[in-house]
Formats: C-alpha cells, sequence, structure tokens
C-alpha cells in the first residue's frame, strides 16, 4: 500500500516533471502555436508557466468586484497577445491543443480549465467576424451545435475522467 | 401604476413626439452647456477641471461617490422602436434565437395601458440596479451583488446556477443560460449555467464612456429617450432633469430605490 504521504511526494515529483516538460513543450522547436504579438511578457514567462493562474485568479475579482481593469494581468490581455493568427490568417481557437498557446499547454499538462466556456478565446476581431460570418449565413452565433465549444466541453469531460 | 405596469397590451397609437417639458429642458441644458462646457473647464492655461463623472483611473476600484443610473423618459419612447433592445443584444453578443422563450433578454420592450383612460406607453425595461437588491438579498453563494457605484451584477465565477435571484426580482430582469454558447465577446464574458442580467454596460461605464448602448443607440435613433448618469451629482444631466420633472419608480411601493427611474409613467 501507498501510503497518503507517498502520494503526496509523488504527486510533488509528478508535478514537478509536468513543469519541467511544460517548460521544455512551450521552447521546444516546431510547436505549431503562432508566435505571440509582443516582444516580452509581462512577467518573467518561466515564473508565468507556473504561476499564470494565480495572477488570472487575483485579477478577475478585483475586476468583477471591485472594478479595476489593468491591463497587465487581465485575460483579455493575455489572449490579446498571446492569440495570433496562424500562417492561413486564421486564430486557432480553445479546442485546437496544437495551435491554441492556452490549450497547447493545458492538454499537455492534462489541465482541464474551463476559462474558455464562458470568456472569449480569440481577440475581438476574431469573435466579431465570426459573429459577421455566422449571422451572414443567416445562421445565430450561439447555435452552432457542432461548435468548438461543445468539442473542447467533451475533450475536457475526457480529460478530467482520465 | 402598477396595474398599468404589470398588465401590457397593445399600442393603439404612438406616443407624443416632444412634450413643452422637454422643449424646456433641452434649452435649459444648452444654457448651461455653454457655461461649462462638454467635458471640462479650463482654470488656467493647460490647467483643466474635468467633471466628476469622467473616467477613473484603470487601478483604481469604484467608490460610492458615485452611483450609476439611467432615466427613461417614456414620453419619447416610440412601441415600433427596438432600438435599444438591439443595441444591448450587439454590444454583449446576446443573439437570443428567434423565438426563443429561454435565451437571455437583458432589456425588452414593454407596451401598456391605462385601462381606465386608455393611455398606452411604451417603454424599456432592464434591470433596474436596486439600491437594496432581492437578488442581492437571497442569493446563497453571494454571487449576485451590488458594486459600490450602484451597479447590480452577477459575479460568475462564484454562480451556482441555483436561481433564487430570478425568482426574487420583482422586474423579472434576470435570465439563465441553457445552452452552450460560442462567440462570446471579451467584454462581456457568460455562459451556460449561469444566471446573466443588464450589467449597465460596466466595461464601458469602467472605460470612462459614460454612456450605455442601450442610451447611446436610443440618441442615434433620434429619440434621445434615455439618459445614464451619476445621481449622486447634482449637476449631472440625469439629476437635473429628475430634479426639475421627478421620476418613478416601477413598483416604488416596495422601497427597492431603484437606479433606473422613468419619467411621464
Ligand atoms: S432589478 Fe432585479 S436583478 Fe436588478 S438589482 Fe433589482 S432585484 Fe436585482
Ligand atoms: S443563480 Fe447565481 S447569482 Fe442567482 S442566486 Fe443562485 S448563485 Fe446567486
Amino acid at each position: 500500500m501507498i501510503g497518503v504521504k507517498n502520494i503526496n511526494i509523488l504527486r510533488r515529483v509528478f508535478v514537478g516533471l509536468i513543469i519541467v516538460a511544460i517548460s521544455t513543450v512551450v521552447i521546444a522547436d516546431g510547436s505549431k502555436v503562432p508566435p505571440p504579438k509582443g516582444e516580452q511578457c509581462v512577467e518573467d514567462p518561466v515564473w508565468m508557466r507556473t504561476n499564470h493562474f494565480e495572477t488570472v485568479l487575483h485579477q478577475r475579482d478585483e475586476t468583477v468586484l471591485r472594478g479595476i481593469r489593468t491591463e497587465k494581468h487581465s485575460l483579455k490581455n493575455c489572449i490579446d497577445c498571446h492569440i495570433t493568427p496562424n500562417k492561413d490568417g486564421e486564430y486557432a481557437r480553445y479546442s485546437n491543443s496544437e495551435e491554441h498557446f492556452c490549450a497547447s499547454c493545458h492538454s499537455y499538462a492534462a489541465v482541464s480549465i474551463d476559462c474558455f466556456q464562458c470568456h472569449a478565446d480569440r481577440p475581438e476581431s476574431a469573435v466579431r467576424e465570426a459573429i459577421k460570418q455566422h449571422t451572414a449565413n443567416g445562421i445565430n452565433p450561439h447555435a452552432d451545435m457542432k461548435s468548438s465549444a461543445n468539442e473542447l466541453i467533451l475533450k475536457s469531460s475526457l480529460l478530467s475522467a482520465q | 401604476m402598477n396595474n398599468v405596469v404589470n398588465k401590457a397590451y397593445k399600442l393603439l397609437r404612438k406616443s407624443e413626439q416632444v412634450t413643452d417639458e422637454q422643449k424646456t429642458d433641452q434649452s435649459k441644458r444648452s444654457f448651461i452647456g455653454g457655461l461649462v462646457g462638454a467635458s471640462g473647464l479650463a482654470v488656467a492655461p493647460g490647467v483643466m477641471l474635468y467633471q466628476i463623472a469622467s473616467a477613473k483611473p484603470a487601478d483604481q476600484a469604484v467608490t460610492n461617490k458615485v452611483r450609476w443610473g439611467m432615466l427613461v423618459n417614456v414620453n419619447q419612447c416610440t412601441e415600433d422602436c427596438d432600438a435599444c433592445v438591439t443595441a444591448c443584444n450587439d454590444e454583449h453578443g446576446l443573439w437570443p434565437e428567434e423565438g426563443s422563450s429561454t435565451d437571455s433578454q437583458w432589456i425588452r420592450k414593454l407596451t401598456v395601458k391605462d385601462p381606465s383612460t386608455q393611455n398606452t406607453k411604451s417603454f424599456p425595461v432592464m434591470c433596474q440596479h436596486c439600491e437594496h437588491p432581492p437578488c442581492v438579498d437571497v442569493c446563497p453563494t453571494g454571487a449576485s451583488f451590488k458594486r459600490e457605484d450602484g451597479i447590480v451584477l452577477v459575479n460568475m465565477h462564484t454562480c451556482i446556477g441555483c436561481r433564487y435571484c430570478m425568482m426574487a426580482c420583482p422586474y423579472k430582469a434576470r435570465s439563465f443560460v441553457h445552452e452552450v454558447l460560442e462567440d462570446q465577446l471579451p467584454s462581456t464574458p457568460r455562459g451556460k449555467g449561469c444566471v446573466d442580467s443588464c450589467n449597465m454596460c460596466v466595461h464601458k461605464v469602467d472605460a470612462g464612456d459614460n454612456t450605455t448602448a442601450c442610451a447611446q443607440a436610443c440618441e442615434k435613433d433620434g429619440h434621445q429617450a434615455i439618459v445614464f448618469g451619476d445621481l449622486n451629482d447634482p449637476q449631472s444631466e440625469i439629476s437635473k432633469r429628475l430634479k426639475d420633472f421627478g421620476g418613478t419608480q416601477i413598483r416604488a411601493d416596495l422601497g427597492l430605490n431603484t437606479g433606473v427611474r422613468y419619467q411621464g409613467l
């Protein structure tokens, strides 16, 4: 039997390994994630890889409850910088774990996080463009049942079931 | 008045256009506008005294020095116009499905008739941004809350979708999102399992726009029936109008002290 303590140690080692792996994956060549817009992340990238959820979590309460809307740690700012069009000029959706910046890492680390069931996973211009196309085709933007949002939720529940 | 609001009938004739009341109001405003200027007053070269209602710095929290509200001039609202509703849907990416009875409605047009006089009125109703909001009282998680500046919101991070607030709201202002959503806009995150309602265009207010999508659309359409502003600032247009002409609260008997008021109801 593995004791609780051992499990905890194992868990820590595992998390450590994942973090190392993530760092390598992001840096590794052959990534299909389009490069970010900016030159430099708002924080040290290594620190960000392991701590970005703290900053986003903090900022979300500041914004929703107190109306503080500084750009530095806002999810919108992350998305605007990191989600850029690929060679074909298309913005990857969150369900695309190869090309979407956030999804590429979340799926690698088996993190099932649901920011993008509510939050936009690409910059506003791209969302507006998609809405325009849906509307032009006579489709309600929310009524696309084969939507990537559904796919994403399916995939996320598979992830958490593992 | 409650009977009037509760019984919606088809409008038989259009509301009068501009009343004398509003004409006086317009000229008064331009007089004051001429003295003070639209955005600021120069006290010395290069030094400007800006109106209190201008944008707050992004890193500062909202305070209760301001209380945002809206005044709807019912006499300038016509039944055939739904520019405010369309603008709200567009601003927040609501896109209600044709014929759906459950898709979110943040603002809707209501037409009422007083049976005793046959007088009909048409006006928009959205979250009334109560000072004492019943939706906040009943929320088990604290997700339904009132910001310091009077805007009532749902914190969707902590909303569990119990819908108590929908039951508690006397104005049926809240909707529950039943379906998976797609293409939400960055400034209005929303999703399945949460309740949502008019947020008084909080992202615009925080950006210092000093208006809401519905008020803007109404103005653009030439009705100018909705005025947005700071109820705490006696110099704001909304306060001046309220001072001069008064403003009714829908179901004032409930004592909720709503932030949305109606003129001519
Ligand atoms: S109108 Fe309804 S949703 Fe809005 S603050 Fe009042 S009780 Fe809450
Ligand atoms: S549905 Fe959400 S906001 Fe409304 S009472 Fe329940 S937890 Fe609170």
